[in-house]
């Protein structure tokens, strides 16, 4: 049942050497075969390829965790900080340079955790900063505890008898926070995702990209990809991203549409 | 020989006007030609709201430290004042309404309660305001118009520093101020005419010199602003915030911008961000807010990222004494934060220094792509000199960055092992040069690696790089005859002006004793240090912390005994303490 780790590593070597990526670096990824991070990889690079942004012009600051280390497989500009201080760093670089095209990573635990005092804050700084939050709700890095999004009941090395604090949700966090773009996605689909970067990169405010994703190795239970795969689905039909209302409302409704949740009109200067 | 030295205080309840009195004491007596150090002081044993204090230190020399006598008291509320008895010289002056308000009863006048040495010279300040000026509210210039006739200062100057402050006020409270101050001058010539001091006369400038008051934080924006800096993040905390003020009313004018951040850990990290995409950017903190910075500063060193932190040190430890001064952060600002992580510090000893210390940090922070740490306190900060408006040194402004070579493009190598230490240097944007930085330990390209020969190497090259800084930051300085010394003192901060008085004092007494004073904290000049203690039969260094943290620091560069003069009292140390000790060692060597 279990695949060898030589077989496993073989795997990610042939991703690697597809070159199915080409906003990339020579570095092999150290995310585990079968990872989430995978597809949100490829959802950025198609971002950036289509359009059309010149690689030594992106900047993407991460924070500490397996989501932290994308700065190292991307090929752009890249500045692997502390844990929980990627959005602090990236308003310093956006407000230093706003020709670069900056982008700010970190799983559940670095921007939820640590560092969710600084999500507000650059939600009404309103600087154009795109916050991609890899969420697995777990630790990784760590080996697998639970982290503020876990649901109740997770049990890890570190909650053997079931979590009992309740879940952060992010999406509803970065609206109530006043963010100008809000998407949820599933890193199931870098197509979704590719689509949602591309209009969020170009929204001249802060945007908030809410990725669920899978964690293979340490949650076994609940965003596993079967569950992520049978839950998730596209937002209705009649969803307007521009209705800041609507979005409060279909995030507190149903916790797997996926799609462009907020949009906000632009503000006439 | 002994020259004009004249510490003059204005004690009040809040309303009487007593630090707007002190301000312009301060600007007539610069404009006058007298060197001027002011620091409001509020006493430790301030009960409730309402007491204020401003003391300035006149003088026909430059001062740079308080005394722990008040020659001249004004005292605009005298049941605050009395306070401040215990704090005059025995021949002090002392100023005070003779009729005063009915709610003062009489034997709360300070008259009833000076010592007997004292001179007292009573006036109505109030009743002489209102009968001047229709109001009682401007009683404080009154008392200033008393001063200025009992020590013979020039009512014009006052008058001039008068107009300045009041005109934008309108022609009717100007006129009101002016009259309050006249009547006070007026009833003081005559009423006093038999006993006029004549202490403080007007000095003729020889040098044709226009200084200005400055405080500490003022030179320290205006040092930044000179150097080009364009982002300034910063959380309030005292006593750094007049310096995030001060800038956010003029860097917009430059292009720049001031963010409030939502804690200092944010801070620090849109500074490194800024100064990673290539902007002169900075922070100003305290105490409290640093040790939130330092996983940051840290951060700064392993990615060879620059930063300029002002830790304006105040009493603690934890939120402390938040309006005292203290010197308690020196190791913290040289060792705080995980992991072996040398950076720069460096510490002005006077306002002009905050302004040049300032600038250079920049310059420093760029060339050796680290965090510099400008370390000062609340009495550096908040203190006012007069001084000549300071000029940057070109070379502060210009980019200090050292960018890679064209050829480098394609096999950037960002942490290149060199001799210096220092690595050229890209900043996003640059084609052909991509990286990505990491507080993860790494190779020369940047990725991260764990293996013990690479750890070894790259420490080694932060340390080189570092002490190769040497060369660009200032050697102490020594003020002492050659020869052997029977004592050796080493000060830094805002205790060296004290440290210097004292020492000039001993010298002028005969005692074989020199001074040091070093402003580089980090790295250190161990050679010039050596030598001078060397020289010493026994160091003394004083400084305002517990255990003697730059004593910790240096103190086992020689075997010479090192005496420490340590004060957790949260005010600045006199030349006196320092001065009784000087004799107190020399007497051990007499006995």
């Amino acid at each position: 049942m279990k695949t060898p780790a030589r077989e496993l590593a073989a795997k990610v070597k042939s991703i690697h050497d597809s070159h199915i990526f080409s906003v990339r670096s020579d570095e092999l990824p150290t995310w585990c075969p079968g990872c989430g991070y995978f597809g949100i990889h490829f959802g950025i690079n198609n971002a950036i390829q289509r359009l059309e942004l010149p690689h030594h012009e992106v900047m993407i600051v991460s924070g500490i965790g397996c989501a932290g280390r994308y700065p190292f497989f991307s090929g752009t500009y890249g500045l692997h900080t502390v844990h929980g201080r990627s959005l602090p760093v990236a308003t310093g670089v956006k407000l230093a340079n706003p020709g670069l095209t900056v982008l700010a990573v970190g799983g559940d635990g670095d921007g939820l955790g640590i560092g969710g005092g600084h999500l507000p804050h650059a939600a009404r700084r309103d600087i154009n900063i795109n916050y991609i939050l890899f969420d697995n709700s777990i630790y990784g890095l760590t080996k697998g505890q639970p982290s503020p999004s876990s649901p109740i009941g997770m049990k890890t090395k570190a909650s053997p008898l079931g979590t009992i604090d309740k879940p952060l949700n992010g999406s509803l966090m970065a609206l109530s926070y006043g963010a100008t773009f809000v998407a949820r996605l599933f890193a199931g689909d870098p197509e979704s995702i590719a689509d949602a970067l591309m209009e969020g990169i170009n929204h001249p405010g802060f945007a908030f990209f809410h990725i669920y994703s899978t964690c293979v190795t340490f949650d076994k239970q609940f965003k596993t990809w079967d569950n992520l795969k049978s839950r998730t689905h596209p937002l209705p039909e009649s969803h307007d991203p521009q209705d800041y209302k609507q979005a409060i409302n279909e995030v507190l409704a149903d916790d797997y549409s996926m799609g462009v949740l907020y949009h906000a009109k632009p503000v006439a200067q | 020989m002994a020259g004009i030295d004249l510490t003059v205080e204005v004690c009040g309840m809040s309303g009487d006007g007593t630090i707007a009195a002190g301000g312009i004491l301060n600007e007539a007596m610069s404009r006058q030609g007298y060197s001027a150090l002011a620091f409001d002081s509020y006493p430790a044993e301030i009960r409730g709201f309402g007491r204020c204090v401003t003391r300035s230190r006149f003088g026909d020399r430059p001062k740079l430290a308080l005394t722990d006598r008040t020659n001249a008291l004004i005292s605009l509320d005298d049941e605050q004042s009395r306070s401040r008895i215990p704090f005059l010289a025995e021949d002090a002056v002392v100023l005070f309404d003779d009729k005063p308000p009915s709610y003062v009863e009489e034997n709360k006048s300070i008259a009833a309660h000076v010592e007997p040495t004292m001179t007292l010279y009573g006036a109505p300040f109030a009743d002489l305001a209102a009968k001047a000026a229709g109001s009682a509210r401007g009683r404080n210039l009154t008392a200033l118009g008393v001063f200025a006739a009992v020590f013979g200062a020039s009512p014009d100057v006052f008058r001039e520093v008068i107009t300045g402050k009041f005109a934008p006020k309108g022609e009717k409270v100007l006129r009101a101020n002016l009259k309050s101050f006249d009547a006070g001058y007026e009833y003081a010539l005559e009423t006093f005419s038999k006993r006029l001091l004549n202490t403080a006369p007007p000095l003729r400038r020889t040098d044709g010199s226009r200084k200005v008051l400055t405080s500490g934080n003022t030179a320290i924006a205006e040092g930044a602003l000179a150097a080009g800096v364009k982002l300034y993040f910063g959380y309030p905390i005292t006593p750094a915030t007049p310096i995030m003020e001060y800038l956010a009313k003029k860097l917009p004018e430059r292009g720049g911008r001031v963010t409030q951040m939502e804690d200092e850990i944010s801070s620090i990290g849109a500074v490194l961000g800024a100064f990673f995409a290539g902007t002169r950017a900075m922070t100003a903190t305290s105490g409290p807010g640093f040790a939130l910075m330092t996983e940051l500063i840290t951060h700064g060193v392993m990615s060879e990222t620059p930063a300029v932190i002002i830790d304006a040190q105040r009493a603690g430890p934890s939120t402390g004494l938040p309006t005292k001064t203290e010197q308690s952060d020196l190791q913290a600002a040289v060792f705080g934060g995980p992991g072996d992580s040398p950076r720069i510090v460096i510490a002005p000893t006077d306002v002009a220094e905050c302004f040049h210390y300032t600038a250079k940090a920049f310059q420093l922070a760029e060339k050796y792509q680290t965090p510099v740490i400008v370390l000062t306190d609340f009495f550096l900060d908040n203190r006012v000199e007069n001084i000549e408006p300071p000029a940057l040194e070109p070379e502060d402004a210009r980019d200090g960055n050292i960018y890679p070579d064209a050829s480098a493009k394609g096999a950037y190598r960002r942490y290149e092992l060199t001799d210096s230490g220092i690595s050229p240097r890209a900043v996003p944007g640059m084609e052909g040069f991509m990286f990505a930085a990491t507080g993860l330990e790494h190779v020369e390209r940047g990725t991260p690696d764990y293996t013990p020969a690479n750890h070894m190497a790259m420490s080694q090259k932060r340390y080189r790089k570092i002490r190769s800084a040497l060369a660009d930051l200032p050697a102490p300085e020594e003020y002492a005859e050659t020869g052997p010394l029977d004592v050796g003192v080493i000060s830094w901060g805002s205790t060296f002006g004290a440290a210097l008085e004292a020492v000039q004092d001993a010298q002028a007494r005969g005692i074989r004793v020199g001074a040091l004073k070093i402003t580089s904290i980090y790295p250190y000049h161990e050679d010039v240090i050596r030598t001078f203690m060397r020289r010493c039969r026994k160091i003394l260094i004083p400084e305002l912390n517990f255990e003697g943290q730059l004593s910790g620091l240096i103190g086992h560069l020689d075997g010479t005994e090192i005496v420490r003069l340590t004060m957790a009292t949260g005010v600045p140390m006199a030349p006196s303490v320092i001065l009784k000790k000087i004799f107190e060692i020399v007497g051990e060597k007499a006995a």
